[in-house]
């Protein structure tokens, strides 16, 4: 007779079943994601209009090696691969958002307006800087006056000075000057913190000088110059960089490197062989044509593209930062550090969170109250819609923002406290460095709820057929709008089953890509 | 016993035989050879509520300068919350309520006319947990002098404030690196720069050994003997044996935020005049 016999058993049949549902409706949620996904990308790719020589060709150049060599990382280590994974992602992503930005000045902001900007709100900071260097006492009201005179005037004068100057400097020459050089100076001074005086001069040599190569390269190609200087100073640099702290500070795990660089030359030896041996490939619809049409409407589904739409999300997604993010931190600073703990505050506690879960069409109507009605301005204008989809985001920015800035341990604000530091320098100093990273990650997920927004905008009046925005006050739409448009009143199957799932395609990896970049600062700073 | 016991008469009582904690030679109580020192803080009738719930009552005490001065007591006898009252690191709790004077430098604290921060900037004080920011040691250090707009010769008294916390030639090649990459005793002395960098007056401690090991420990404890040339330091602990090593005067707190005796260490120690001092000190309960 054994011990267990002596013990008897304890059923666990409730438990297992229990196991079992939970498995299920995981397996289900799952599953579906994977269908839908699976079915849009069918549709929007066709990869089964390639050859079969295509697929075998990209199979053993580009699959198999980066199978095996992912593989390989990660029975390396597991920081091997992630290093590897994010080898390929931060350029992959990078060069998105540079596309985007490169859209943004080659359609909306003229370089010449945005230099002109740049000089006239780099004066008042130059001003702020001066005072804030001077030996002299210098009252604080004087202070603020002088700023604020000071920036009153530069916003004023100084554009349509710079506009009006005879001669006027290329495009890529404004964007190494505005943008290249500001990167180089920051990225320069965090190399040299980190790896010495030599490193951050070359560093910021390098950006200098390869964002103007990039921008005469650009030219010279046909890429443009301006899509050259982006790529180079928002995908090359962060790439750059990356590679350098990698091979520098983290020897052992170089060898993730091995990844990407399988991956990338993979698909170039497969591109190379496809052509050599004559593959067809697949007939995509997501392609360069699809994503740089402004043609939105017609029988053919092969003229359309997403571009308007590409556009006025990004234009948007600006507006929408510009004006939840500061509004919406501020508020939560304010509640979390500021607001005694009153009814009052309760009040608003509550109705935040209410207003979180509002229906999207409820903030449309808003909209169109608020600042058509109201506030007199046009229906569909990108400022209007904007301004709807920061109020859509408003409450999310606030909610995240608060658990951010109430994940700081007490402890750093009694050591602050404790010091003799007034509550604005615990929260510039102690609070708002620690709460950065959940207030980023938070931000970056309430607007790519944003992105995926498409009732406020048809309440608000956007148009059905939109161009490309130049202004603040043209219409504009954006990629969801234009998904509605294809499904609706353009619905035939010849749209259903084509660009609608090319569309569908770009507008989810946008909205992905923005959740990994979140995901991955969280996950970053969690480590910490 | 039940309010204003500021016991601090020097009449000689029957000295007891049997004590737990000895009180060893040398340390703290050599200073008693410096004579009778002037008094720095002094609280009348002392009372903080909670809400409803009254967490000091009525303490009066004087304590001295540049002495070590421990306050014990069980959990919750209000040692902590009087600590607080002097820089008036409760003002940042919504509930708590102060009656009563607390006097530093003669001048009552809780006066509308004083500056809490401003009150902060001259008594220093030093947590449970060690708390440095997550910046570099450098600017841990540092911090204080640049909230007060005092950075002419920071270095200088970034490396002064280092070796006076006898942390210097651990650090000294490093002090760009995280205070958190620090052990949790070398924090804890990076916490002590930190405050006494300012040149406070008072340092204030709560409990700052007691998240550390016996070694981390020890060496703050020396760095408190040693502190007190410069500084008036207050100590509240659980530790008897660390109130006996370290300090000149010892205050005892029981259950009820009352303050039952306040004398010289080695009285309190070896001769309490309250029987549930002794009980408490020799161990029968808290």
């Amino acid at each position: 007779m054994s011990d267990t016999d002596e013990f008897g058993r304890v059923s666990r049949r409730v438990g297992q079943l229990f196991r079992g549902v939970l498995l299920a409706s995981t397996l289900a949620g799952i599953l579906t994601l994977a269908v839908l996904l699976v079915y849009v990308a069918n549709d929007a790719f066709r990869p089964l209009t390639a050859d079969p020589g295509w697929h075998l060709t990209f199979l053993l150049t580009f699959v198999l090696p980066t199978l095996g060599v992912g593989w390989w990382s990660y029975q390396r280590s597991y920081g091997t691969l992630t290093t590897g994974l994010l080898g390929i992602m931060l350029p992959t992503i990078a060069a998105l958002y540079a596309g985007g930005l490169a859209a943004l000045f080659i359609d909306v902001i003229p370089t010449l307006v945005w230099l002109s900007f740049v000089v006239a709100f780099a004066i008042p900071v130059g001003v702020v800087v001066a005072l804030d260097r001077t030996e002299r006492d210098i009252p604080f009201l004087a202070e603020i006056t002088a700023v604020l005179a000071v920036t009153a005037g530069s916003l004023l004068f100084v554009p349509d000075l710079v506009q009006g100057l005879p001669t006027v400097p290329a495009d890529w020459m404004v964007l190494v000057l505005t943008i290249g050089i500001p990167e180089a100076l920051l990225l320069g001074r965090w190399t040299r913190g980190r790896w010495g005086r030599r490193a951050g001069l070359t560093t910021g040599a390098g950006i200098v000088v390869g964002s103007a190569v990039a921008g005469v390269l650009g030219t010279v190609t046909g890429v443009g110059a301006i899509p050259g200087v982006a790529l180079a100073l928002f995908a090359g640099v962060p790439t750059a960089l990356y590679l350098s702290v990698v091979a520098i500070e983290r020897p052992e795990r170089r060898a993730g490197l091995l990844l990407p660089a399988v991956i990338v030359g993979g698909a170039l030896v497969g591109e190379l062989f496809v052509g050599a041996l004559g593959f067809a490939g697949p007939e995509s619809w997501v392609d360069w044509g699809f994503l740089t049409s402004t043609v939105q409407r017609g029988a053919d589904p092969g003229a359309v593209g997403i571009y308007s739409g590409i556009v006025g999300t990004i234009l948007l997604m600006f507006t929408v930062a510009a004006i939840a993010i500061p509004a919406g931190v501020g508020a939560a600073v304010y509640l979390e550090e500021y607001a005694p703990d009153t009814t009052v505050t309760r009040i608003i506690d509550v109705n935040i969170s209410n207003l979180a879960g509002v229906p999207s069409v409820v903030y449309g109507l808003l909209g169109l109250g608020l600042f058509v009605r109201y506030g007199g301005a046009q229906t569909g204008t990108l400022l209007v819609g904007g301004a709807t989809l920061a109020l859509l985001v408003f409450p999310i920015v606030i909610i995240s923002a608060r658990e951010a800035i109430r994940a700081v341990p007490d402890s750093a604000r009694q050591a602050s406290y404790g010091m003799g530091a007034t509550r604005w320098q615990t929260v510039k100093n102690v609070v708002l460095p620690r709460a950065f990273p959940g207030i980023l990650t938070g931000t970056i997920l309430a607007l790519s709820r944003a992105i995926g927004e498409t009732a406020p905008l048809l309440v608000i009046g956007a148009a059905q057929v939109f161009g490309v925005p130049d202004s603040w006050n043209s219409t504009v739409g954006a990629m969801p709008l234009q998904l509605y448009v294809w499904a609706s009143t353009y619905a035939s199957p010849a749209f259903y089953t084509t660009v609608l799932a090319a569309g569908i395609v770009v507008l989810l990896t946008a909205m992905l890509s923005m959740n990994s970049i979140a995901i991955y600062v969280r996950n970053h700073y969690e480590q910490r | 016993m039940s309010n204003g016991n500021q016991a601090s008469d020097m009449s000689e009582g029957s000295s007891g035989d049997e004590y737990a904690v000895s009180v060893p030679e040398g340390r703290g109580r050599d200073r008693d050879a410096d004579g009778e020192a002037s008094t720095i803080i002094e609280s009348r009738d002392l009372s903080v509520w909670y809400n409803d719930e009254q967490a000091l009552q009525s303490v009066s005490m004087e304590i001295p300068e540049k002495r070590v001065t421990a306050m014990v007591g069980p959990s919750g006898c209000g040692k902590s919350t009087y600590l607080r009252s002097i820089n008036r690191m409760n003002d940042l709790i919504d509930a708590a309520r102060v009656e009563g004077e607390m006097l530093f430098n003669g001048k009552n604290v809780y006066d509308d006319d004083v500056d809490p921060v401003a009150l902060r900037r001259r008594i220093g004080m030093v947590f449970q947990q060690p708390n440095p920011f997550p910046k570099s040691i450098y600017d841990n250090v540092a911090y204080g002098l640049r909230l007060q707009d005092r950075t002419e010769n920071l270095d200088e008294k970034v490396e002064e404030a280092l070796r006076k916390a006898a942390l210097w030639d651990e650090v000294k090649d490093q002090l760009d690196q995280s205070g958190l990459d620090l052990s949790g005793g070398q924090q804890q002395r990076l916490c002590i720069a930190r405050a006494i960098a300012v040149d406070p007056e008072v340092v204030l401690m709560d409990e700052p050994a007691s998240a550390l090991d016996p070694v981390a420990t020890s060496k703050i404890e020396d760095l408190i003997d040693e502190m007190a040339e410069e500084f008036t330091v207050i100590i509240v602990t659980h530790n008897m044996q660390q109130a006996a090593r370290i300090s000149d005067k010892t205050a005892v707190f029981l259950t009820g935020g009352e303050l039952v005796e306040f004398d010289d260490t080695d009285k309190v120690f070896e001769n309490p005049e309250n029987d549930r001092v002794e009980d408490y000190i020799t161990g029968k309960f808290g």
